[in-house]
């Protein structure tokens, strides 16, 4: 798992291809991004291509408020869209959340969705 | 490619179609491994995963929550059931489980073993500790009374509250001396002050022994433990008294007596005698007392010790009262159109404390006076001195209430309870009558004497009239005369006699000297 701050202003956290994603690595992540973000809402790109697994106890902990102010799921396999699919709809996330398959268009979405205003 | 090819192909269908299968026989915690593939087939494999550990998740939830709610459930179950057997003030056995225990030990007795003894309480005077005390005061007494019942019962026997102040202890598996020893340790128990905030009171109990025997039934067990102790009531109360079967014949007689009573009211068997009251000093009638007789169609003439005592335990002493008042006032308002009584003329008319309890009794005595055109200062009312003692609000304020309508009061049978003569000057009473156990005893007993004449002193210090009841020879009536008793009441000027034979009476009375004094009942 790898959490950084993008240029474009965003967060991106990636999952490492074929990780378990359980709800202590959920809770990991979910420190990391509020780290990251300082005390400010950001929009968050998850880069889940090729995740091996999503626990139930996992989504739990996403369907938190976190500081992300949006949330876009990129992934590419049919396996991705099932995952991404169960996070969304079993466990309502608090945020705007949706799943591409392009980066380019999830980026985009964010900007559009995800922006927090400034003050 | 058909579905049977891509089976052929691809082995991961087979391994899907099992744990399909293994998902539908219920093993929801089943799963599947995906291939590095990632595709269509791993997705279903992965939905299937996911959708297998939320229902698993779900049912583990759903069969807590039906654990949870079968638990709330059993709880309130048993809650309801603890409700509809005990005492909710008490906690004690209520009178539905005490009769399912009496049952199962009656039934026992039936198969060999010993019969049970039922032991019947009810506290004497809980009505003055809730009058007196309020509710709240009331129920902090039965509390405690319950409590130290269960102290003198043992572990396996029944205490229970049966409603107001009336408790029950089944005593099992006891001979009779066992069973007597719990009531006298109950008896023991109750006699100890109960403190009461900051007031003590006094819960002392009547208590009535039935032992059982084979074939008798829970109820009749009951009924005659209930029928021992109103017999214990009765004795003097604060005591114990044990069923036999002479009981339960005058308990029946009783109730018939109560049956007929209630058809006498309204079948015109009771008739009024009167009595008269003379003034000591010119030997002239002032006033006459009504003493209600039944005129029973098969028993004769009943004593009113016999029915008075039955009217008050049933309530229909409240209908009774009303019948003597108005007959009697009726019967004044005739003497006074026909007989030219003097001014000082008074009818004594006695009032049980029911009646004084109950709201109506001077609106009914105001009407009574008006339809008969009898002037209210013509009527006493009398009450007895025990009567009294409870000394209740509501009764107080009656009195006061009958004195504002101009209606005279006395005490009656005075020396019978404890009251003092300072309590009754603070009360609107005009006269006290010297109850005749006292004056019975003035002409043959030099101590009687002293006590009547220091009565009769005090009587006349505080401004009271006093009459002497029970005066049956002329020694007694001279001697009373001379202590400065005022009136006299009793056989030696004239027993009770009918309506018409007073009024003979009265009209002999009119020429006797003195006869125009004013009445000298204070009011």
């Amino acid at each position: 798992m790898t959490v950084s701050l993008d240029p474009g202003g965003f967060v991106r956290l990636w999952w490492a291809p074929g990780v378990k994603i359980t709800g202590d690595l959920a809770r990991e992540a979910v420190v990391a991004v509020e780290q990251i973000c300082a005390g400010r809402r950001r929009p968050m790109l998850v880069d889940m291509v090729a995740t091996g697994e999503l626990t139930r106890a996992a989504r739990v902990v996403f369907a938190q408020k976190s500081a992300a102010s949006a949330i876009a799921l990129l992934g590419k396999s049919a396996v991705d869209r099932v995952i991404a699919n169960f996070a969304l709809g079993v466990s309502p996330v608090p945020v705007p959340t949706r799943f591409f398959t392009s980066e380019s268009v999830a980026t985009a979405w964010l900007r559009d969705v995800g922006r927090e205003p400034e003050a | 490619m058909s579905v049977v090819n891509q089976r052929r192909e691809d082995p991961r269908l087979d391994r899907l179609l099992e744990f399909v299968v293994q998902l539908a026989a219920g093993d929801l915690a089943a799963r599947l491994e995906t291939s590095p593939r990632a595709d269509s087939v791993d997705a279903v494999v992965m939905g299937l995963n996911m959708l297998a550990e939320e229902l698993q998740v779900l049912y583990c939830g759903l069969e807590q929550h039906v654990a949870e709610r079968t638990a709330c459930l059993e709880q309130a179950q048993a809650q309801l059931r603890h409700q509809a057997l005990s005492d909710a003030l008490t906690g004690l056995a209520n009178r539905t489980l005490l009769g399912d225990r009496m049952g199962q030990a009656l039934a026992r007795t039936e198969r060999g073993a010993r019969a049970p003894t039922l032991l019947a309480l009810d506290l004497d005077g809980f009505k003055l500790i809730n009058d007196s005390l309020g509710h709240a005061g009331g129920d902090t007494v039965l509390v405690e009374v319950a409590r130290r019942l269960l102290a003198v019962a043992r572990e396996t026997d029944t205490v229970a509250r049966l409603g107001g102040d009336e408790f029950a202890i089944l005593v099992v598996d006891a001979d009779p001396d066992d069973a007597l020893a719990i009531a006298d340790r109950a008896l023991e128990g109750l006699r100890r002050p109960v403190q009461v905030g900051e007031q003590m009171t006094w819960a002392a109990a009547s208590i009535g022994v039935c032992f059982g025997s084979r074939g008798q039934s829970a109820d009749s067990l009951l009924r005659d433990a209930d029928t021992a102790m109103y017999a214990a009531k009765r004795r003097g109360r604060n005591s114990i008294q044990i069923f036999g079967p002479a009981m339960h014949t005058v308990a029946l007689a009783r109730l018939q007596t109560a049956e007929e009573l209630h058809y006498a009211l309204m079948d015109d068997q009771l008739i009024l005698h009167y009595q008269p009251f003379v003034d000591l000093a010119t030997g002239g009638i002032v006033g006459v007392e009504a003493l209600v007789r039944w005129l029973h169609p098969q028993r004769g003439l009943v004593s009113p010790i016999e029915f008075i005592p039955i009217a008050e335990e049933t309530g229909l002493i409240i209908e009774l009262g009303q019948w003597v008042a108005l007959d009697a006032i009726r019967q004044l308002g005739q003497w006074q159109e026909k007989v030219p009584l003097p001014e000082s003329f008074r009818m004594h008319v006695n009032v049980s404390p029911v009646q004084f309890r109950s709201d109506n009794l001077v609106p009914f005595i105001r009407h009574a006076l008006q339809q008969h055109g009898v002037p209210a200062s013509s009527l006493i009312l009398e009450i007895t001195e025990t009567g009294l003692m409870t000394d209740e609000a509501d009764i107080v304020q009656t009195l006061w209430d009958l004195r504002s309508e101009g209606v005279g009061l006395a005490i009656d049978d005075f020396g019978t309870g404890y009251s003092s003569i300072s309590y009754l000057h603070r009360l609107p009473v005009g006269a006290v009558k010297i109850d005749q156990s006292l004056v019975a005893g003035i002409d043959t007993d030099p101590q009687e004497h002293r006590l009547v004449a220091a009565i009769v002193q005090l009587i006349d210090a505080v401004n009271l009239t006093s009459i002497a009841e029970g005066v049956e020879t002329a020694t007694q009536a001279a001697q009373l005369r001379a202590l400065g008793c005022a009136y006299g009441q009793g056989h030696h000027f004239s027993g009770p006699v009918p309506a018409d034979e007073m009024t003979e009476l009265l009209h002999a009375n009119l020429g006797r000297p003195g006869n125009q004094q004013p009445n000298r009942i204070k009011r």
